[in-house]
C-alpha cells in the first residue's frame, strides 16, 4: 500500500519534472490527454453521477433526500422489462439487416467497378449526417399518406392511400432504423474490405471455386472481424435512436422514447434517471465486451 | 573537434536488454559503421546518441561533455532515416532550411545556405517542389541536405539506403561517401548490409545481441574476424573444425603448416576466395551457381566437409564433377 | 512446357464451351470460340472445336478433358457466377434508391405548389422557401434564420473546442503506447452516453447553464468528438509520426514547436475533415438539444422538429431542404480534401 503510494508519487513527480526522455514522453502524454479528460469528466462523468443521484432523489425537481422508489418500480414493473426487450430485439433485427446490406454494398464497391462509384459512396454516406427527425421525414416521404410507395401501391391496387400508409407502423419505424444504420454499417465494412487480400480470392477462383464458394470460404473469414465491428457499432447506434421514434412512434416504445415520456408526462425525473443509468451501463458493458472481439482500428463512423 | 563517446551504455526495456554495457567512440571526422542482424541493438544505439532514448546506465559524451540527459533538440545531431521522414507540408528548400529556422537564422541567410546544400547534393532544380513528388533517391538527398544544414555535431544515418534499388544504392554510396569525407563530417552509419558498411565506413563495429563483437577497419574485420559470428556476418566464410598441435592445423582431410598460435580443438574461418582451384585436395561439386563473372561452388571434401569457393565464370561445372582444390594456409583465421 | 501449354488451352476452350452451354453471354463466348478456332485451326460448331482440342491435348501428352463429364466445365455456369453479381448489384441499386429518392423527392417537393395528387405538382414556386427563410410577409419568429444563425454559432463553437480537445488526444493515442491506452481510446472514439441521456443528466447537473449556449457547445463537443478523433487518427496513421517528430526535434525544434509546425500541418486534411463533420452534425443535433433547449433562440434542429411534426408537408420539405444544402456543401468540401463521403474513413 505504502509502496504503491510512493510509486504513484514518484511517477507524478517525474511527470512534472522529467529528466529522461521516457519521463518527458510521459509528461507529453499527460498534457495531450488532459483536455479530453477534462471534457469527459465535466461533460460526461459528473453529469452521469448526478443522474445516478437523481434516480435516488426523493424530490422530483432537485436532488434532495433519498428514495429507492424509482429503482423498485424499474425492477418490479414488467412494463419496463418489455420496453427493454422491445428495444433490444428491434435494434438487433435492424442491425442484422443493415449489416447484411452493408456487406453487399461494400462488396460491390470494392469488387465490381461500378459506374459513379464516388457518387455512390457520397450518397450512401449522406444519411449519416441526418438527425433522426429528418430520417423520420424520409420514411414519411416513402410510406406516408402522400408517400411515393403508398401512392404507387394505391394506383395499382385501387385502395385508398390513407389505409395503405405504413410510415407510422412498426414497418415504417423499421425502415427508419435501417435508413440511418445502413450507411454506418457500410462505412465500417468498406474499411475492412479495402484490406482483403485479393490474391487469395483469385487463387480460390483459379482452383475452381465458384464466386459464392470463394466468398464463403475466403472473403468471409477475412472480413469477419469487420462484420463483428460493424454489428457492434451499428447496434450501439440503433440503441441510441430517438428522433425517428419520437416522430413516427410506430406503436413501439423503446428506451429513449420512454425516458422522454417519463419527463414530459409528470416529470418523473427519478424514473428517467434510473432508466438512463441502466441504459448507459448496458451500452458501456456491451461496448467493452464487444470490443474484446475486435481490433479498435476497425472502428469508423 | 567533434567526437562522440558511449561509456558503458546499457539500455533495457523491462527484462529485455537491447544494448548491454557498450563502449564505443566515434572519432572526429570518421564514418563509423554499425552492422549487425536485426534486433542487435544498432538502432537503439543510434537513438541513444540522438537523445530519443535515455540509457538505463552509462553516459553519452559529446567532446567529453555529458549529454546523457540533454533532450534531442538541444544536441545538434543530424538524422537521416530509411523512410526519409521529410516534411510534406513544406517545399524541399523549406525542409532543408527548417533546422536553421529553429536556430533563428535570418531568412535570407537560411535560403542561401539551403541553396548551397541543394547544389552540393545536386538537387537544386527541385528546390520549390514538394518532397513527395521526388524519387526515392532524390528524397534521400533532401533528407541528407536537411541533416547537414545544421552542421551537426554528429550525423546519424539509420539504414539510409535500404529502400533504394541496388544500382542506385551503389551509385549513391560512392557519392555520399565522398561527400561526407570532403565535409569531414563525423558520422554514424547504421545498416544491416555489411557490404554497404564496408564501402562507406572508416571503421566498422559489429554488434550482436547488444554486445560489441568486433571493432576495426573494414579490412581488419573482413580479414581477421575475431570470432565465428563476425566471420559469418561480414562476408561469407567457411567455418571448419580442426585441431592444432605445435602450430600445425589438422582439419581431418588435410594438415596445414603455418604458425598457428592456438592449440587444441579449434574452429577456423576460411574465405571462399582463399580456397583455390588446383591443388592437392580432391573435391566433388555439390552445387554450382553461375553468377556471370564467377561461379559459386559448394564442394564436398573427401571426409564430407563442404566448402564454398569461387571459380572463374568462364569454366563450367556441373554437379558431380571432381575438382582439385587448395586452401591458403596463410589466410586461415582461428575464430574459436 | 508442352504440358503447360496444352492445359492452358484445354481449360480455356472448356470454359468457353461451358459458358455457351449455359446459354449466357452469347457475345463473349462467340468471340472466344473464334479465337479457339484460330488456335486449333478447325471447324465451326462448338462440339467440333471441343473434340479437336481434346485430340490436340492428347497428342501433346496433356490431360484430355471431356466437357460433358468434367465438373470444372460447369464453373462458368454455377448459380453464383450467373446470379451473384446481378443480385448484389440489385441490392445496391435498391438501397441507393431507398436512400436517395426521399432526399431528392423532398428537395423537389419544396418547389411544388400542391401535394394533393399522387405526385407533387405545380412547379416552380419559391413560396415555401420564402416562408422558411422568413422572406416576404412572413413573421421573423416562424422562420429558420435566427435558429440557423444560433445553431451555426454553437456548432462552430463546438467545432473549435473539438479541435482543441480532439487533435491532442488523437495524437497521443496514435503516437504513444501508455497505461490504459485502450480504455482511453475506446472512450475517445465511442461516445458512451447517448444524446438523450446526456441531455437529462446535463439539465440536473447544470440547471442554470445546461441549455445555454455554453452548455450546448460543451455537449455537442463531447457527443461529436469521436468523429474528430477518428478522422485525425486516420490522418496520423498514414504518416510516419515517430520519424517525422524525431527529424524535427533533431533539427532543433522543441517538442511543442514540433507539434505545432510539423505534426499539425501534416494532419491538416484530417483536422479539416473532422471540423466539417463535427460542425455539420452539431448544426442539426436533435436528441441532446431537444432535452436541454430552453426556447430562445430556438436551435435549428428544434425548428426542423416543429416543421416535421406540425407544418404542412411542402413547408417541412423546404425546411429540411435547407439542411440538405448544408450537407451537400459539406460532402462536396470533404470530397475536395480527399474524403469520398460523409465519413471518417479515408481512402
Amino acid at each position: 500500500m505504502g509502496d504503491t503510494l510512493q510509486r504513484t508519487l514518484t511517477i507524478a513527480h517525474t511527470v512534472a519534472f522529467p529528466t529522461t526522455e521516457r519521463e518527458r514522453e510521459r509528461r507529453r502524454i499527460a498534457v495531450m490527454c488532459l483536455p479530453f479528460l477534462v471534457l469527459a469528466v465535466f461533460a460526461g462523468f459528473v453529469p452521469l453521477a448526478t443522474m445516478a443521484r437523481m434516480s435516488l432523489s426523493a424530490e422530483r425537481l432537485s436532488n434532495e433526500g433519498w428514495s429507492l422508489e424509482a429503482w423498485k418500480t424499474l425492477t418490479t414493473d414488467s412494463t419496463y422489462w418489455w420496453i427493454g426487450f422491445n428495444t433490444l430485439w428491434f435494434a438487433a433485427a435492424a442491425t442484422l439487416v443493415s449489416v447484411a446490406v452493408g456487406v453487399a454494398i461494400a462488396h460491390a464497391l470494392e469488387k465490381y467497378s461500378l459506374p459513379f462509384e464516388n457518387a455512390i459512396v457520397a450518397v450512401v454516406s449522406f444519411p449519416i449526417a441526418l438527425p433522426g427527425i429528418v430520417v423520420a421525414f424520409m420514411v414519411i416521404v416513402l410510406l406516408g399518406r402522400q408517400g411515393l410507395i403508398t401512392q404507387a401501391i394505391a394506383v395499382f391496387s385501387g385502395e385508398s392511400a390513407v389505409s395503405l400508409a405504413t410510415a407510422t407502423t412498426i414497418g415504417g419505424l423499421f425502415l427508419g432504423y435501417v435508413y440511418s444504420l445502413i450507411p454506418r454499417a457500410t462505412m465500417v465494412l468498406r474499411g475492412t474490405y479495402a484490406e482483403v487480400n485479393t490474391d487469395a480470392e483469385e487463387a480460390a477462383r483459379s482452383l475452381g471455386a465458384s464466386p459464392l464458394e470463394t466468398f464463403v470460404r475466403v472473403t468471409l473469414p477475412e472480413i469477419r472481424p469487420g462484420i463483428v465491428a460493424a454489428c457492434i457499432l451499428t447496434y450501439r447506434s440503433a440503441l441510441a435512436i430517438f428522433g425517428t421514434v419520437l416522430i413516427l412512434q410506430g406503436g413501439l416504445v423503446v428506451v429513449t422514447l420512454r425516458i422522454d415520456r417519463e419527463l414530459s408526462i409528470g416529470f418523473n425525473s427519478q424514473m428517467a434517471g434510473a432508466i438512463g443509468l441502466v441504459y448507459v451501463a448496458f451500452l458501456i458493458a456491451f461496448t467493452f465486451v464487444g470490443l474484446r472481439f475486435v481490433r479498435t482500428d476497425a472502428v469508423e463512423i | 573537434m567533434s567526437d562522440v563517446t558511449l561509456e558503458s551504455i546499457t539500455k533495457a526495456y523491462g527484462d529485455d536488454t537491447a544494448v548491454d554495457d557498450l563502449d564505443l567512440t566515434i572519432r572526429d571526422g570518421e564514418i563509423l559503421g554499425i552492422v549487425g542482424p536485426s534486433g542487435c541493438g544498432k538502432t537503439t544505439t543510434l537513438r541513444t546518441i540522438a537523445g530519443f532514448e535515455t540509457p538505463t546506465a552509462g553516459r553519452v559524451l559529446f567532446d567529453g561533455r555529458d549529454v546523457t540527459h540533454v533532450p534531442p533538440e538541444r544536441r545538434n545531431v543530424g538524422l537521416v532515416f530509411q523512410s526519409y521522414a521529410l516534411f510534406d507540408t513544406m517545399t524541399v528548400r523549406e525542409n532543408v532550411a527548417f533546422g536553421l529556422e529553429m536556430r533563428d537564422v535570418p531568412a535570407d541567410e537560411r535560403r542561401r545556405r539551403a541553396d548551397e546544400l541543394l547544389e552540393l547534393l545536386d538537387i537544386a532544380e527541385f528546390a520549390d517542389r514538394r518532397p513527395r513528388t521526388l524519387s526515392g533517391g532524390q528524397q534521400q538527398r533532401v533528407g541528407l541536405a536537411r541533416a547537414l544544414a545544421i552542421e551537426p555535431h554528429v550525423l546519424l544515418l539509420d539504414e539510409p539506403m535500404t529502400g533504394l534499388d541496388a544500382k542506385l544504392k551503389t551509385r549513391l554510396r560512392t557519392e555520399i561517401g565522398a561527400l561526407l569525407a570532403d565535409l569531414e563530417v563525423t558520422a554514424l552509419y547504421v545498416t544491416h548490409d555489411q557490404e554497404e558498411a564496408m564501402a562507406m565506413c572508416d571503421r566498422i563495429a559489429v554488434l550482436n545481441d547488444g554486445h560489441l563483437e568486433q571493432l576495426g577497419t573494414p579490412a581488419d574485420v573482413y580479414r581477421r574476424p575475431d570470432n565465428a559470428f563476425v566471420a559469418n556476418f561480414v562476408g561469407t566464410s567457411n567455418v571448419l573444425e580442426g585441431t592444432i598441435t605445435d602450430g600445425r592445423l589438422d582439419l581431418g582431410f588435410t594438415e596445414l603448416d603455418g604458425s598457428f598460435d592456438a592449440s587444441g580443438d579449434v574452429r577456423v574461418a576460411v574465405r571462399p576466395e582463399n580456397v583455390a582451384i588446383g591443388g592437392p585436395l580432391e573435391a566433388t561439386v555439390r552445387q554450382a551457381t553461375y553468377l556471370g563473372e564467377r561461379t559459386e561452388l559448394v564442394a564436398a571434401l573427401p571426409d564430407g566437409t563442404t566448402v564454398t569457393l569461387r571459380a572463374n565464370g568462364d569454366a563450367s561445372y556441373t554437379r558431380g564433377d571432381s575438382i582439385p582444390v587448395a586452401i591458403d594456409a596463410d589466410r586461415i583465421r582461428v575464430v574459436e | 512446357m508442352q504440358n503447360e501449354h496444352s492445359i492452358t488451352m484445354t481449360s480455356k476452350t472448356d470454359t468457353e464451351t461451358g459458358r455457351t452451354e449455359a446459354g449466357s453471354t452469347r457475345t463473349t463466348s462467340n468471340t472466344g470460340a473464334e479465337t479457339n478456332t484460330d488456335e486449333t485451326g478447325t471447324p465451326d460448331t462448338e462440339t467440333d472445336t471441343n473434340t479437336d482440342t481434346n485430340t490436340n491435348a492428347r497428342a501433346d501428352g496433356g490431360t484430355p478433358a471431356n466437357s460433358t463429364d468434367d465438373p470444372w466445365t460447369d464453373a462458368g455456369g454455377s448459380p453464383s457466377a450467373l446470379l451473384g453479381r446481378p443480385v448484389v448489384v440489385g441490392v445496391v441499386v435498391l438501397t441507393v434508391a431507398v436512400l436517395v429518392v426521399p432526399i431528392v423527392m423532398t428537395f423537389v417537393s419544396s418547389f411544388a405548389r400542391t401535394a394533393t395528387g399522387a405526385l407533387p405538382s405545380g412547379f416552380v414556386t419559391l413560396s415555401h422557401w420564402r416562408h422558411v427563410l422568413g422572406l416576404g410577409d412572413y413573421g421573423v419568429r416562424a422562420n429558420a434564420v435566427p435558429g440557423l444563425t444560433f445553431s451555426i454559432a454553437i456548432a462552430t463553437g463546438g467545432m473549435v473546442l473539438n479541435v482543441l480537445v480532439g487533435v491532442p488526444i488523437a495524437y497521443a493515442l496514435s503516437r504513444y503506447d501508455f497505461y490504459a491506452r485502450d480504455w482511453v481510446n475506446t472512450l475517445a472514439i465511442l461516445p458512451l452516453v447517448p444524446g438523450v441521456v446526456l441531455g437529462i443528466a446535463f439539465l440536473r447537473t447544470y440547471p442554470e447553464r445546461g441549455g445555454s449556449a455554453l452548455g450546448l457547445i460543451v455537449g455537442y463537443c463531447l457527443l461529436k468528438s469521436p468523429y474528430m478523433v477518428l478522422t485525425v487518427q486516420s490522418s496520423f496513421q498514414s504518416m510516419d509520426l515517430e520519424r517525422l517528430e524525431e527529424s524535427a526535434r533533431s533539427l532543433g525544434a522543441s517538442w511543442p514547436r514540433t507539434f505545432l509546425t510539423v505534426i499539425v500541418p501534416h494532419a491538416k486534411q484530417g483536422i479539416l475533415a473532422g471540423c466539417v463533420i463535427t460542425w455539420t452534425l452539431a448544426a442539426a443535433e436533435f436528441n441532446f438539444t431537444y432535452m436541454v433547449h430552453t426556447g430562445d433562440p430556438e436551435p435549428f434542429s428544434m425548428f426542423l422538429f416543429r416543421n416535421i411534426s406540425n407544418a404542412p408537408y411542402l413547408q417541412s420539405a423546404a425546411a429540411i431542404s435547407i439542411y440538405f444544402c448544408i450537407v451537400v456543401a459539406a460532402i462536396l468540401f470533404l470530397q475536395l480534401i480527399g474524403n469520398r463521403g460523409f465519413t471518417t474513413a479515408r481512402n
